[in-house]
């Protein structure tokens, strides 16, 4: 099992950068790569060079390599070594024996942290990895080698000399079998992933340091109220507190941090009894050498991976080629720890159905009467069922009963099979091909059968946290009568408070109005409170609406506030936010302050884009349009030198907002505006801002209507060519002292944050500027902003930033996950995505 | 098996989990949506179909009849609930003996709130031992109630009397109506964030046995 923990997705990347000096060979060829990414198997290197060509053969005759010389489900009756003497099929340098899997293990021991274990690696890659690689020349598949690759020799001098080459290159990628569909881990579950890559990787326990490092703050706990978990990290997590992660020592943590489960896929090479020979498909095992003698003696073998729990439930089948002269095949599952000496079933840990009599063991000699005797050509299906942790089996496509306890919980176990006699030989089927039972139908079921389970269930308020103190002495009726009270109730909560973060308003008023209405109904009797149902829907000041309590104006503040934000008038929300909430703006060294302002900027100068159009628009005289493009022109240098645009624009403009002292004052760009402003920028330049920005506004307003009445009027065209120019003057202008206030902040933040909002200038028309300018200026910028403002009043109200109904969501799927890489199969069933969020 | 040692999942790493669950704002908007059409919240649904520019599922007009048929359980009017079913489809009542027991059941209840015992017994008698002796739930279902009689109103009535008379039991009553109606429409029985409540009860369960992670607080959305 430790063997697991060489997984992660963290393998080092070793320190050359290019592939070149790593790997002297070019990679334009296709087999160099693969050469380079496992020296460990160099003789398996030549074969591969014939795989692409072989595929299609392999898939419908196995074994026409080493061990197997005939299709599938005909085992010629031979010794081992003449079968292996026999040279492959169009492989030049084939003339080696195929199974010496200790020297295999010998050359990759660098590469793996525990070299003890043999499962370690399962070994064999296929080679359609090594394909991928070379072409994809990911980093990773490369680094395990490196330290080995200068003494592989070139992939055409190769001599191969240990393994089973062809072996390496048949095994064929399959599509992850159907039945599969049914877990909520489907998209983890792998036929095809590059098992030596992960394998190759450091230990599990580094994971979970890897993932406090890239910590990013996520807003979802702002507001743990007491963290009885960690009380050390209460000081909102500046310094991390000692890693206290149990370390990756048990089966649990194994599935923990992996980015997908693999599947077995074949018999492993390492994992197996030396008396048993595997196809060149690695889905074949076949007795070789004398008989075992006795009861101690058997010949097991296992496949490449453990069984994920997150599948629910797995299955694979297993058809008997050759039944040999007694029959003593053991078709089931094993952990890592049991002999291969021994038949599954007959050891602890190990579970098996036997052909001889038909019996199943559970662990230990003592079997009991399961199901019939299997034979030659008989097709034997063999699954677990993670959701009890029981096994079944099926022959030739007839389910056999659950069979059974305690399989696979807390342990890894592996597909496993025992021979003991000449000639006895079979074929599994991981996914490879059709199975005969109808296993997708069955899984189907149990599916429906344990998520019903778990909805059957009612909710548990005292471990959701919230709920009523249940009576102890309460029956067991009047509780499932209070839960669903209480959930109804908890719902209601959820739900109205949703709606009140989000700002859905009028919603928000109907859901209450209705949920007041039904619990009035509920304790009076009144017949007519129907009709006062849709009348309490509008906030409007003409319908009779409830008592405004705090809570309420506070609602509709924020609400006025997001509406603001998501209208472009960001001087009312400032304003707003400035009189409710003020320590909003003053939060994280005035950053929301900060975003606003940028803000308000990007509106002036789609405002001044959209003043630039309609004067065009009100123009027959294209040199009008010029004038309006040389102000742009103009606008664009003065940014880019990010100082004061020319003075003779902000005459122009002074002289318009003359009695404006305000104006005046912040106009000016001397250095004490610009001192102004260090970390948290003063509140009294946003305001006075604020003043000169609705002047300017009232006259674009103003000015705008004579121009639709009568465009071609020379004067309105002048008159609108002044609006245009007005507002870009007056949007450059709030542009410098933007900038001025923030330049001397060094925030990476802020200064990343400031650069794209100025990248807006440079285009006259932002929105149809497409890319990142566009993104800046458009409405989905506004939403973000809005949502961002919501969070932080929310957040200095005391309240959390995330509504209750999306952390119920996400911790539910957070705590199914977690139990799916814990080995609960029932949580495979618990499907949230399809369940809730489907339509 | 030794026992496995606690995985420890800190804060840092939960909170990132948290983040990375695929979960749009339209989804929960949709599973907003769906409780207010399932749970019969007609002026809601409408407002939020227009606030959140979302469709709701179903015709928003079919809430209507399903609303009026909980409101009168929930005033106790038993008898203008089982005609509104029946109007609105005969089937529900005819193929769920079960339901219709439940009902009648409830319209024993009401009488004995009201103090009408004569009427209570009659409808006992003629209405209800029938079926309590085709079925023996029924007739336990049956004899509790009728235990109501023998306390009547007093304090010392035991809880599992006592709730029949509670607004928790009309409730019941009109959930299971409710659900008989949706799936007769062939829709969900309840809301689906009703079943996001029971998986997280039970994710929260299993996992606490074998990690010590952040837990949530549903009531108030804090982790505690």
């Amino acid at each position: 099992m430790s063997a697991r923990q060489s997984r992660s997705a963290s393998t080092p990347i070793p320190a050359a950068r290019n592939i070149e000096q790593v790997i002297p060979m070019s990679f334009t060829m296709p087999p160099a790569p693969m050469v380079a990414s496992r020296p460990r198997l160099i003789s398996n290197t030549r074969p591969l060079t014939h795989s692409t060509s072989d595929r299609g053969m392999m898939s419908t005759s196995v074994g026409r390599t080493n061990i197997v010389n005939s299709p599938a489900g005909s085992f010629p009756p031979g010794s081992y070594s003449s079968i292996v003497a026999r040279p492959i099929v169009g492989n030049n340098n084939a003339n080696h024996p195929p199974f010496e899997p200790r020297i295999i293990r010998a050359t990759t021991s660098p590469t793996t942290t525990t070299p003890s274990d043999p499962t370690c690696f399962p070994s064999s890659p296929p080679p359609r990895v090594r394909r991928q690689s070379s072409t994809s020349r990911h980093p990773s598949t490369l680094s395990t080698p490196v330290v080995n690759v200068r003494s592989v020799p070139p992939p055409t001098n190769v001599i191969p000399s240990t393994g089973n080459a062809s072996s390496l290159s048949t095994s064929q990628a399959f599509p992850r079998p159907t039945y599969l569909d049914h877990s909520a881990f489907r998209d983890l579950i792998r036929t095809n992933v590059s098992t030596t890559v992960q394998s190759a990787d450091p230990p599990l326990a580094h994971v979970p340091n890897t993932i406090t490092t890239t910590y990013a703050p996520y807003p979802y706990m702002g507001r743990m109220t007491s963290p009885s978990m960690d009380s050390d990290e209460d000081s909102t997590s500046t310094t991390p507190p000692p890693v206290r992660i149990s370390h990756a020592s048990s089966s649990k943590d194994v599935w923990r941090g992996k980015a997908n489960f693999p599947l077995p896929t074949r018999w492993s090479e390492m994992d197996r009894h030396t008396s048993l020979a595997i196809s060149s498909d690695g889905r074949d095992l076949r007795f070789c050498g004398p008989s075992c003698t006795g009861d101690r003696e058997s010949a097991a073998a296992r496949a490449n991976e453990p069984i994920p729990p997150a599948c629910g439930i797995y299955y694979y089948e297993v058809e008997i080629l050759h039944k040999g002269g007694k029959g003593h095949i053991s078709i089931g599952f094993s952990s890592a720890d049991v002999k291969l000496t021994r038949l599954p079933g007959w050891e602890k840990h190990s579970w098996g159905y036997h052909a001889d009599d038909g019996w199943s063991f559970p662990g230990h000699k003592d079997g009991n009467p399961y199901g019939p005797t299997f034979d030659t050509g008989d097709i034997i299906g063999c699954g677990i069922d993670f959701s009890q942790n029981k096994a079944f089996y099926t022959k030739n496509g007839n389910f056999l009963g659950l069979v059974f306890e305690n399989v696979g919980n807390d342990l890894e176990v592996y597909p496993s099979i025992g021979l003991r006699h000449a000639e006895e030989a079979v074929r599994a089927n991981f996914g490879q091909a059709p199975f005969k039972f109808a296993i997708e139908d069955y899984v189907h079921c149990a599916r429906d059968q344990v998520w019903s389970g778990i909805q059957s269930v009612p909710a548990n308020w005292t471990v959701l946290g919230g709920g009523i103190a249940q009576p102890e002495n309460s029956f067991e009726q009047k509780k499932a009568v209070d839960e669903d009270v209480e959930s109804k109730e908890a719902l209601k909560r959820l739900v109205f408070d949703y709606l009140a973060h989000h700002g859905y308003l009028k919603t928000a008023h109907a859901f209450k109005a209705q949920c007041e209405r039904r619990s009035a109904t509920q304790i009076i009797q009144p017949t007519e409170t129907a009709e006062a149902d849709d009348m309490d829907t509008d906030e409007g000041p003409s319908s009779p609406s409830p008592p405004i309590t705090g809570e309420e104006q506070g609602l509709r503040t924020r609400v006025h506030i997001m509406k603001a934000v998501l209208g472009g008038d960001i001087d009312e929300a400032l304003t707003q936010t400035q009189t409710h909430y003020p320590s909003v703006l003053e939060r994280e060294q005035g950053l929301m302050l900060f975003k606003l302002r940028c803000r308000k900027f990007i509106e002036l100068i789609l405002e001044a884009s959209d003043a630039l159009k309609k004067a065009k628009s009100s123009d027959d005289n294209p040199s009008t349009g010029d004038v309006g493009n040389q102000e742009i022109v103009r606008g664009r240098e003065a940014t880019k030198k990010g100082r004061p645009v020319a003075s003779e624009q902000d005459e122009e403009i002074d002289e318009t907002q003359m009695d404006d002292g305000g104006a005046m004052e912040v106009d000016d760009p001397s250095p004490e505006a610009h001192s102004h402003s260090s970390n948290s920028p003063s509140l009294e330049v946003s305001s006075s801002v604020t003043a000169t920005t609705d002047e300017t506004t009232h006259m674009v307003a103003l000015d705008v209507n004579p121009i639709s009445r009568s465009s071609s009027s020379s004067s309105t065209r002048s008159s609108s060519k002044a609006v245009a120019k007005a507002a870009l003057d007056e949007a450059l202008r709030y542009g410098q002292i933007l900038d001025g206030d923030y330049r001397p902040d060094t925030r990476p933040e802020i200064k990343n944050h400031l650069r794209r909002t100025f990248g807006v200038v440079a285009y006259t028309d932002p929105l149809a500027a497409g890319g990142e300018v566009a993104e800046m200026a458009g409405q989905e910028s506004r939403n973000k902003l809005a949502t961002e403002l919501n969070q932080a009043i929310l957040e200095s109200q005391g309240k959390p930033t995330h509504p209750a109904l999306e952390m119920l969501y996400r911790q539910t799927a957070a705590c199914v996950a977690e139990l799916g890489s814990q080995g609960v199969g029932a949580a495979a069933f618990a499907d949230m995505s399809r369940e809730f969020l489907d339509a | 098996m030794p026992p496995q040692p606690k995985t420890i999942i800190r804060k840092e790493d939960w909170e990132r989990r948290l983040h990375d669950v695929p979960l749009t704002r339209e989804d929960l908007n949709r599973l907003v949506m769906d409780y207010l059409v399932i749970e019969g919240y007609k002026t809601a649904a409408e407002e939020f179909s227009r606030e959140a520019e979302l469709s709701p599922a179903v015709d928003l007009e079919s809430i209507e009849s399903r609303m009026s048929i909980r409101e009168a359980l929930q005033r106790g009017d038993v008898g203008e609930a089982i005609t509104r079913v029946n109007d609105l489809n005969p089937e529900i009542l005819d193929t769920n003996p079960a339901l219709y027991f439940r009902l009648q059941q409830q319209k024993l209840i009401e009488f004995i709130r009201q103090g009408r015992i004569p009427e209570a017994l009659e409808f006992a008698q003629e209405e209800l031992a029938p079926r309590g002796e085709e079925n023996p739930e029924f007739l336990s279902e049956l004899e509790r109630t009728m235990a109501l009689l023998a306390f009547e109103s007093s304090p010392l009535a035991p809880p599992a009397i006592a709730e029949l008379l509670s607004p928790g039991q009309r409730l019941k009553t009109a959930s299971a109506v409710n659900a008989a109606i949706l799936e007769s429409f062939s829709q969900a029985k309840e809301a689906k964030l009703n079943g996001v409540l029971k998986l997280m009860s039970w994710g929260t369960s299993m996992l606490e046995e074998k990690a010590s992670f952040p837990k949530l607080d549903v009531s108030e959305g804090t982790f505690n």
